[in-house]
């Protein structure tokens, strides 16, 4: 996709009460895996109220389509309340006449039946990306990767020396964010934490757990004096 | 009124998390106890009630007692049930978890793998050992 070119974001409710909810999370990631990965975005709701400035600011850098499992509507709420306007509201038991009750709310239960529904909640939502983007073809987003969720790409890596050689980090400044808003000090003491927190998300051979635990003290330092 | 909490239900609230599979963990790991493993003790209730205010849900979050699944460190669902009032007797956070399983292929955001559904059964049944007696 062309730089300036617009990223549409789907909300889901992910409602957990009933199989409607886990079928707006499943339609949702079949539309941002498999069917637009290029034109959508999307951020977990939650954020809006847990998180920040920038995650809220999310429906107002990208026309936004919510969807929710049924009609009390809390995605498209949660949206316009602590966001900004949703561009088209899509509602699983409507498409679904009701027959969503049926399905699974467990992904250990799923029947071809739940994946039919999916199927064919994931098309309007791909319909409603591409009316979106047809109809501001020729409008661009100022910043728009600014409030992104950062569950809708990869984690940025970053790189640090390990005994020499580069070694890339999913995640690794959000780690040191984490840990320096917990209070991690960057001395020579914070080593330990480091490698611990570090270890939950990195493959690291005991045997190369101390050249680690060197090169993230530095790299921890040098990121903190940034 | 006082709340007899031995008699009733605990909500789990996981935060559903759309982009990793953590969130899916939290999530199955729910349904493996409200669905499974205790279904009297304990039930789920969407989240994203809360963020759109809803008061039907904010009055019932206030009266029961909650256990909060939360995929990574930004804490959603802790976040959303202390804003809206909620008592969290228990926050969980599926990262923790991961520590036992170093180098474990849990699945994605979408579909778990053996990995992932382990874990999932372990959190389910951390969450369902503290019932009685009650959560620390
Ligand atoms: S819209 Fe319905 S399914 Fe989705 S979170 Fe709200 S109550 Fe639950």
């Amino acid at each position: 996709m062309a730089d300036g070119e617009i990223k549409v974001g789907i909300i889901s409710c992910s409602g957990e009460e009933i199989p409607e909810g886990t079928i707006s999370r499943l339609a949702t990631r079949r539309v941002l895996e498999l069917m637009r990965p290029d034109n959508t975005v999307t951020i977990c709701l939650p954020l809006f109220l847990a998180g920040n400035e920038a995650e809220r600011e999310f429906a107002t850098k990208h026309p936004t389509i919510t969807v929710d499992g049924c009609s009390k509507l809390c995605a498209k709420k949660g949206t316009e309340k602590h966001s900004g306007p949703v561009s088209a509201a899509i509602v699983v038991s409507e498409i679904l006449n009701g027959e969503g009750a049926c399905c699974a709310r467990s992904a250990k239960c799923q029947t071809e039946t739940d994946k039919e529904a999916v199927w064919l909640v994931s098309e309007e939502i791909a319909k409603a990306v591409d009316s979106i983007i047809s109809e501001n073809c020729c409008c661009s987003v100022e910043n728009a990767d600014t409030g992104e969720c950062a569950c809708s790409k990869p984690l940025p890596g970053m790189v640090i020396e390990v005994d020499g050689r580069p070694v890339t980090i999913a995640g690794l400044s959000l780690i040191f964010d984490h840990l320096a808003e917990n209070g991690l000090a960057a001395d020579d003491l914070c080593g330990d934490k480091l490698l611990e927190t570090v270890k939950i998300y990195h493959q690291i051979e005991p045997e190369e757990e101390n050249v680690y635990k060197t090169a993230l003290i530095s790299a921890y330092k040098k990121y903190r004096r940034q | 009124m006082t709340i007899d909490v031995k008699k009733q239900k605990i909500i789990v609230m996981p935060c559903s998390g759309i982009g990793k599979v953590h969130g899916l963990i939290a999530r199955e790991a729910t349904y493996a106890v409200t669905d499974e493993l205790a279904p009297d003790s304990f039930e789920p209730m969407c989240l994203a009630l809360l963020v759109s205010g809803d008061e039907e849900a904010l009055a019932k979050i206030k009266k029961m007692d909650c256990i909060t699944v939360d995929g990574c460190p930004k804490l959603c669902a802790a976040k959303n049930v202390e804003m809206a009032g909620g008592k969290i007797v228990r926050s969980i956070r599926v990262v923790d978890a991961f520590k036992n399983y170093r180098g474990a292929e849990p699945g994605t955001a979408t579909k778990l793998a053996d990995d992932g559904w382990t874990i999932v059964s372990e959190i389910a049944g951390g969450i369902c050992n503290k019932r009685e007696g009650e959560v620390s």
